[in-house]
C-alpha cells in the first residue's frame, strides 16, 4: 500500500475528496428539502429553537482552521455514523405512522440515510489512505433511548436534521482543506497519533 | 466655570443667574450678544419652546459691575430613537462585524454600547477606529446552530433606546463584491465580450469556502438585464452581445452554500469588437495578387463592388463588369 504522502496516495486523496464534496453537496441540498417537508408535515415552527439533543453530534467546532486532516476525518466519521443510527431510528418511527404524506417523508428520509451511509464509507476510505484506518464501530455509543412523547420525537427529528444540514456544510469545507496540496493538509500532528 | 445643560427640543427652559436674587439687575448674553430684556422674568432667563438654533453659550452678569455670575453651555437636542443595527460576515469563517446608526440625529453626544451573546456566552465586540459606529468579533467556534443575539443600546443626556438582532451564523454571511472586474472585446468576434474578475480580497479562504458568481449585463440602450450564474471560475465569455453596442456589466458573489449575495460590483463598460471599415480596393482584389493593382484602383464611394458570385440587378452587374475591366487595365499597366 502506498504511503500516505506518496504521489499516488495524494491523487487518490484528492479524488476521494472531490467525490466526497459532490456527495455531501447533494446530501445537503436533500437535507434542506427534507427539513422543509419535515417541518410542514410535523406541524412545527421552522424558527423554533431546539435545545441540543442528546446523542446528536454538534457540527460547531473551535479553531476549525487549526485542525489536522486526521482530526477532521475522525470527527466527521463519528458524526455520520451517529447520524446513520439516528436517521434509521427516525425512519422506524416514521414507518409506524400511516398516511400517504408520511410515506413520501419516509422515502426522503431513507434517501438521506443512504447518502449518509455512503459518505461515512467515503470517510473510512480516506482514513485508510491516511494509514490510520477507521475506528471500529463498537467504539461509538448507540443512539439514545427513545423520547417518550410524539412531540418530543418530532422536536428531536428537527434537531437531527438541522444538525445534519450544518454538518454537510462543514464536511465540504473539511474535505476542501484536506484536498489542499502541501504539508499539513492531511498529516497528523507530530505530538500525537504517529504510529 | 460653566457646565453643559442639555434640553429637549420644544422644552421651556428657565435659567437662574447663579445665586442672584430674583429682583437683581442682571444682563444675560448668548454667545457674547446681549439678550433682550423681554426674555427675562426678573433675573431669570426664560426660553420657551427651545429649538436647535438656541444652543449656545449663555452667561449672566451683575448689572452694575459686570461681574460674571453664571454661565452654561445650552445644548438643545432630542432623546435617541431606536437605532438601526446591521451585522454581517464578509470574511467567513473568521468573524463578523456589526454597524449601526441613528435614524435621525439627536444633535447632542450619544454613547453606544453593544453586547453579543452566543448561547449563554457573552462575547466582546471590538470597536473599530474607523468607521466609528462599528465593531468586529472573531468567531470562537464555527458551524454552530446556536443563534447570536446582539443588543445595541444608545444613551444620551435626554434618554435611552435600544434594538436587538438575533441571527444564525450562516444567515449573515455576505461577501464583498468581486474586485478588478474587466471586460474586453474578443478580436474578430462581434458578439462576444470576455469578462474576468477576482475574489473579494476580504474573503479569507476561497479554496475552502469557494464563491459562486452572478453576472449581469445589458447594452446601455436597453433596460433589461441578462443574467448568468457561474458555479466556479472567475471569468465568463458573453456570446450574445449586440454587435457594436456598448455594454454595462456587473458581477456579484456568494458562498456556494450559505448566506446571501454580495452587492453588485463596480460597473464596467465594453463594446464588442467591430470590423474596421475597409477601402474598396481591398474588396476588389478577387483574382489579382499584384500589390500595385491593389493600391492603384480607388472606386468612388458610391460605386458598389459586388461580391464574387453574387447575384444582383442588371445595373449592379454592369458596375461589376466595369470595375473588373478597369482593374484588369490597371494591372496590365503596372506589371
Amino acid at each position: 500500500m502506498a504511503g500516505a504522502d506518496s504521489p499516488s496516495a495524494a491523487l487518490r486523496r484528492r479524488d476521494l475528496c472531490a467525490r466526497g464534496i459532490r456527495l455531501v453537496g447533494k446530501m445537503r441540498s436533500d437535507v434542506v428539502d427534507l427539513l422543509d417537508a419535515y417541518v410542514e408535515q410535523q406541524g412545527l415552527d421552522a424558527s423554533a429553537s431546539v435545545a441540543a439533543v442528546e446523542g446528536v453530534p454538534l457540527a460547531a467546532v473551535e479553531r476549525w482552521d487549526e485542525q489536522t486532516g486526521t482530526q477532521r476525518l475522525l470527527e466527521n466519521l463519528a458524526a455520520y455514523r451517529a447520524f446513520r443510527a439516528l436517521l434509521a431510528q427516525m425512519l422506524e418511527e416514521q414507518r409506524e405512522q400511516l398516511g400517504e404524506a408520511d410515506a413520501a417523508l419516509g422515502r426522503a428520509l431513507a434517501a438521506v440515510l443512504l447518502q449518509v451511509s455512503a459518505f461515512a464509507y467515503h470517510l473510512e476510505e480516506l482514513l485508510r489512505l491516511e494509514s490510520r484506518g477507521p475506528p471500529s464501530e463498537e467504539e461509538e455509543d448507540g443512539p439514545p433511548p427513545q423520547p417518550q412523547g410524539l412531540f418530543e420525537q418530532k422536536l428531536r427529528g428537527l434537531g437531527v436534521l438541522r444538525e445534519l444540514a450544518q454538518w454537510a456544510v462543514r464536511s465540504a469545507r473539511d474535505l476542501r482543506q484536506l484536498a489542499k496540496p502541501g504539508p499539513g493538509a492531511s498529516s497528523a500532528p507530530s505530538s500525537a497519533e504517529s504510529p | 466655570d460653566g457646565y453643559v445643560q442639555y434640553e429637549r427640543v420644544g422644552a421651556d427652559v428657565t435659567m437662574k443667574c447663579g445665586s442672584m436674587d430674583w429682583d437683581a439687575a442682571v444682563i444675560w448674553t448668548v454667545n457674547g450678544t446681549d439678550i433682550n430684556e423681554s426674555r427675562l422674568n426678573g433675573s431669570y432667563l426664560v426660553l420657551k419652546n427651545v429649538d436647535l438654533a438656541q444652543s449656545g453659550q449663555y452667561a449672566c452678569y451683575e448689572g452694575s459691575s459686570w461681574h460674571l455670575k453664571y454661565q452654561t453651555s445650552l445644548r438643545v437636542g432630542t432623546p435617541p430613537r431606536e437605532p438601526v443595527l446591521m451585522c454581517r460576515s464578509n470574511n467567513y469563517p473568521k468573524g463578523f462585524y456589526c454597524s449601526w446608526h441613528l435614524p435621525t440625529p439627536t444633535f447632542i453626544p450619544n454613547i453606544f454600547n453593544i453586547s453579543v451573546i452566543h448561547g449563554t456566552k457573552e462575547m466582546v465586540c471590538e470597536k473599530d477606529a474607523v468607521p466609528k459606529n462599528r465593531c468586529h468579533i472573531t468567531y470562537l467556534q464555527v458551524f454552530s446552530t446556536v443563534k447570536y443575539k446582539v443588543t445595541l443600546t444608545v444613551t444620551n443626556a435626554l434618554g435611552k433606546n435600544f434594538t436587538t438582532l438575533t441571527f444564525d451564523e450562516f444567515a449573515i454571511v455576505k461577501p464583498d463584491p468581486p474586485e478588478s472586474v474587466v471586460a474586453k472585446p474578443v478580436p474578430n468576434n462581434p458578439r462576444r465580450l470576455e469578462v474576468s474578475w477576482q475574489n473579494p480580497s476580504s474573503w479569507p479562504d476561497p479554496e475552502s469556502f469557494p464563491l459562486k458568481f452572478f453576472l449581469r449585463y445589458r447594452p446601455l440602450i436597453l433596460d433589461q438585464w441578462q443574467h448568468v450564474e457561474l458555479s466556479d471560475g472567475t471569468s465568463h465569455t458573453i456570446t450574445d452581445a449586440y454587435a457594436g453596442k456598448e455594454y454595462i456589466i456587473q458581477v456579484a458573489a456568494k458562498d456556494n452554500d450559505i448566506g446571501t449575495w454580495s452587492d453588485w460590483s463596480v460597473a464596467v463598460h465594453a463594446t464588442p469588437w467591430t470590423e474596421e471599415p475597409k477601402h474598396l480596393t481591398t474588396e476588389a482584389q478577387i483574382t489579382e495578387t499584384t500589390s500595385a493593382s491593389t493600391s492603384s484602383f480607388m472606386a468612388p464611394p458610391t460605386t458598389k463592388i459586388c461580391d464574387k458570385g453574387a447575384v444582383v440587378g442588371s445595373g449592379a452587374v454592369a458596375v461589376c463588369w466595369t470595375a473588373g475591366l478597369a482593374m484588369a487595365t490597371y494591372s496590365v499597366l503596372f506589371i
